[in-house]
């Protein structure tokens, strides 16, 4: 399984984390499938609703958002692919809180920003089991798509 | 007959269906028969002990079921129950920061600071080891090397605390690698090179002064990128928000 993404899209994504630092910034991936890799068409930030004094370290989605985005998913033809967060001032690998509350099936982009600058983005999905996190291909393409 | 709405993430397991019927009177029964026709959803939706998964919000007709009666919720004819992952994470918590005394490395440095210039200004080069082995005792202790001098002070009230949430460790270090140019210094010294002496003794020079008058550590920043590259030995981040080897606060 990979992750292709226009590095517009991750332009995108980098900048929202950027500008949510230092607290946790996050947001959705639309795309379509192409067997057993997706293609990645738009992103969606959100509002990160875990308590204020937490974002640094935390990041919640609302499943009212994740049902927005669905919807506005198949408007578009699109299907809602993962999940975009910052960890700020730490590595992009998922944390045991990542996996604990992981969603199965849904690609996760975790992007480092240090001192407010965006860095390396790895991408992950969780086990079928639950055990752990594992990391997928993530491919950055030049050209819009 | 009510209809149960899967999530995109879910629909793999439920051969792709969006909406599932069901003949169920509460949501928790709705839940079971679908696990039990989707055998490889029961998984996703229920962890140890047959618990919901953290992530599973369930709404009867926009209603959060938790408002309701929970998986006791009643389900009449045409409700829809939608199932809705809220979608949570976040970094691995840090080792907390400390409250780290920046008034004793101030007047640790002060003092460091005037040795040392009273030193080359009166050409006694053999009190540099003297200063050398008291910074890197201060390294080995993990304090400051004139933290006497800075009690007295607190006692007279001359001077008061700053406590500022920090990370110790780099101090630590750039006391360290003070000690250790110092050291090197004195092999100088020692060995017939007393340019090369100064030269090092001037960097330290610069350095405490730097640190003290600009509130900028170099062995803190080098302690920092150590870490951000992975140096075992290396593990703290600098304070969220501060530049590595700025004085946070």
């Amino acid at each position: 399984m990979s992750l292709r993404i226009a590095s517009q899209l991750m332009a995108e994504i980098r900048r929202h984390a950027e500008q949510r630092y230092p607290e946790e910034g996050a947001g959705l991936i639309l795309g379509s499938l192409d067997g057993e890799d997706r293609n990645a068409h738009a992103v969606l930030p959100v509002n990160n609703r875990f308590e204020a004094k937490q974002r640094g370290r935390r990041y919640l989605i609302d499943p009212k958002d994740i049902l927005s985005a669905e919807e506005e998913a198949e408007r578009q033809g699109l299907t809602v692919l993962g999940v975009f967060h910052s960890h700020p001032d730490h590595p992009p690998t998922p944390s045991k809180f990542d996996a604990d509350w992981a969603v199965p099936w849904y690609i996760y982009l975790i992007t480092t920003v240090r001192q407010g600058i965006a860095e390396q983005t790895r991408a992950w999905r969780l086990q079928e089991d639950h055990a752990q996190m594992v990391e997928e291909q993530l491919a950055i393409e030049q050209e819009s798509r | 007959m009510s209809y149960i709405r899967v999530p995109t993430a879910l629909r793999a397991y439920t051969d792709g269906q969006i909406e599932v019927p069901t003949e169920a009177a509460t949501v928790g029964g709705a839940l079971q028969e679908l696990a039990d026709r989707y055998p490889g959803l029961a998984p996703h939706l229920f962890g140890a002990e047959g618990k919901l998964r953290p992530y599973v919000n369930l709404f009867v007709n926009d209603q959060d079921v938790r408002a309701l009666a929970g998986v006791h919720t009643p389900l009449a004819e045409s409700d829809q129950l939608m199932i809705l992952p809220s979608v949570a994470g976040g970094r691995r918590m840090s080792t907390p920061l400390k409250a780290v005394d920046h008034s004793a490395l101030k007047t640790s440095m002060a003092v460091r600071l005037g040795f040392l210039l009273a030193i080359f200004i009166t050409d006694q080069s053999w009190l540099v080891p003297i200063l050398a082995a008291l910074m890197l005792i201060g390294t080995a202790r993990g304090k400051p090397e004139f933290t006497f001098g800075y009690r007295a002070l607190r006692r007279a009230n001359w001077i008061s605390p700053e406590l500022i949430q920090d990370n110790p460790e780099p101090h630590r270090f750039a006391l360290g690698v003070g000690g250790t140019f110092l050291a090197g210094a004195t092999l100088a010294f020692g060995s017939g090179s007393p340019a090369l002496g100064w030269v090092l003794t001037w960097i330290v020079i610069a350095l405490v002064g730097l640190n003290l008058f600009g509130g900028f550590c170099v062995g803190c920043a080098v302690y920092y990128w150590s870490s951000r590259v992975g140096v075992p030995g290396f593990s703290k981040a600098p304070p969220p928000g501060v530049f590595p080897g700025r004085r946070p606060g």
